[in-house]
């Protein structure tokens, strides 16, 4: 009891980095992928192939090779364009390379989501846009983006927990900084000093969990918040069914 | 230009490079086994998750929440070591003598006779073992949402022609559910896929280590061609090599769907 107990206090300072990847990396992503869902549905073909092969690029390959890629990248940049800038300590820190790539990856996958989304925009609602005479960005501000906000929700509520979990494999691709580890770095030096595998291993996992609902739950919350205007859906009702 | 080219073949045919692509078999491996023990594990748990008797349905449930809720990596860390470790457990409550658990210093095994070295093979067999478990929770979602979906007329006409819950199961429900668990099963494929970057995790000379051994600057003349980090330029093939894995599956995907909607009317087939 008291083992766990010290892994939960242990532990309680590396989510915080697995918080920090997530959180630095989610909202620039969700910028970025309504770009990538723009310019892959639009007409322009330049823009539309260029978006179209970032999306399946990012999509298709894993993460832990898009870190491993990048940050290799960025060594080797190191001397020619880092140091002379004087920011290498900066580019090279896991710190900006976890959250860069991490953005990279989820705006791809985001990205998809918010294009299903926009080609589920009910077609009535935009011809009716444009027979009131809105502008472009008028039809998009108040037609097409409440539409693909609340279509897109329940799918990004899912990537960002998807997110936080591929957080885990950020510190296996860069090095670790001094003390600056993560759950699943803490979770394995601490194992490597017991070998009590069950332990730690479960104590990381319940912080994932334990993050992941409450993920669900804020964004939950914010899904009611935009679904205010529909008829609230039944209450889920205990009934349990011991023998069918 | 022939001496060039002659020059860069002997480059990327010498010793090391041919074990890197022979290391290609190791992830091909794990995918495949992977893929099969998810859909195998899937079936179990869309079965459980179905069953009539509340403690099985709660087993189903909570193996394919609790799995998902969890980063893969944690898990195809943990099962591998767990079982190693439960093994040896085994082992040492069978053969370890008082002496022995005396002299042993380390924290673990008990006792040294006990310990269970662990290769390539065997790592490898695990680590798909972990994938299976893993995407098998995802597979469970996918194949109990499909089994939901097959028409209701189809299993009652079965039920009408007396067969045994079992029958209506195995020969009705699960023959016809594949077609609607399809886009679903696709999607946990390219998961396995992309998750089996991860085997270098594990102890295994797959294709990243070797891709990062390969790449690592190189200043002895004696030890090969003198250059630079090539790491990014390795990695970057990996990055390429996946897409078109990925590139592959969707089409060999599509090919399997066609053939499998064929004859059957529903929209399944989108």
């Amino acid at each position: 009891m008291q083992a766990f107990l010290n892994d939960l206090a242990l532990m309680s300072q590396a989510v915080l980095f697995n918080i920090y990847f997530a959180a630095a990396s989610i909202p620039i992503g969700f910028v970025l992928a309504v770009f990538l869902a723009l310019g892959k549905a639009s007409p322009n073909p330049i823009i539309n192939r260029l978006t179209r092969g970032y999306i399946y690029a990012f999509r298709g390959s894993p993460l832990f090779i898009q870190f491993f890629m990048f940050y290799s990248l960025a060594l080797s940049l190191n001397i020619a364009v880092w140091k002379p800038l004087g920011i290498s300590g900066f580019v090279l820190h896991p710190l900006f390379m976890g959250p860069l790539v991490l953005v990279l990856n989820t705006a791809a996958y985001t990205g998809e989501i918010f294009y299903g989304a926009l080609r589920a925009v009910p077609r009535g609602e935009v011809e009716a846009a444009r027979a009131y005479g809105m502008s472009r960005s008028q039809q998009f501000r108040r037609v097409i983006w409440p539409n693909l906000i609340r279509l897109a929700w329940p799918a990004y509520t899912n990537e960002v927990v998807f997110l936080f979990h591929a957080t885990a494999i950020v510190y296996f691709a860069l090095p670790v900084v001094g003390a600056q580890a993560d759950l699943m770095i803490t979770a394995k030096t601490l194992f490597e000093r017991d070998y009590n595998a069950f332990l730690h291993f479960s104590v990381a996992a319940l912080y994932f969990l334990a993050v992941s609902l409450v993920v669900f739950f804020l964004f939950g919350l914010v899904y009611q918040r935009l679904m205010r205007h529909l008829p609230a859906p039944p209450r889920m009702r205990y009934r349990p069914k011991w023998m069918r | 230009m022939t001496d060039d080219i002659a020059y860069w073949f002997s480059y990327l045919t010498n010793g090391k490079h041919l074990t890197w692509y022979a290391s290609f078999q190791f992830t091909i491996f794990a995918a495949l086994m992977g893929g099969a023990l998810a859909v195998v594990f899937g079936l179990l748990g869309a079965t459980l998750k179905n069953s009539r008797f509340l403690p099985l349905r709660l087993i189903g449930t909570f193996y394919s929440s609790i799995v998902r809720g969890v980063p893969d990596v944690l898990f195809f860390l943990f099962f591998p070591l767990a079982f190693e470790q439960g093994v040896e457990w085994l082992v040492a409550s069978q053969i370890c003598t008082p002496e022995a658990i005396a002299a042993q210093t380390a924290a673990w095994p008990p006792c040294k006779e006990a310990n269970w070295f662990l290769g390539t093979t065997e790592y490898l067999l695990l680590a798909s073992v972990s994938l299976g478990l893993v995407y098998g929770a995802f597979a469970t979602n996918v194949i109990h949402g499909a089994l939901r979906s097959v028409p209701n007329g189809q299993l009652e006409a079965a039920r009408a022609f007396g067969m045994s819950p079992g029958q209506v199961l195995w020969r009705i429900q699960i023959r016809q559910m594949w077609v609607y668990a399809l886009p679903g099963l696709s999607n946990v494929w390219m998961l396995i896929v992309k998750a089996t970057s991860l085997l270098s995790l594990l102890q295994i000379a797959d294709i990243v280590l070797w891709a990062d051994r390969l790449g690592a600057p190189n200043f002895l003349p004696a030890v090969g061609l003198v250059h630079e980090d090539w790491r990014w330029r390795y990695y970057l093939v990996l990055f390429v090599f996946y897409i078109l894995v990925t590139w592959l599956s969707e089409r060999a995907f599509e090919a399997i769907m066609r053939r499998a909607g064929k004859g059957i009317l529903s929209e399944a087939r989108v």
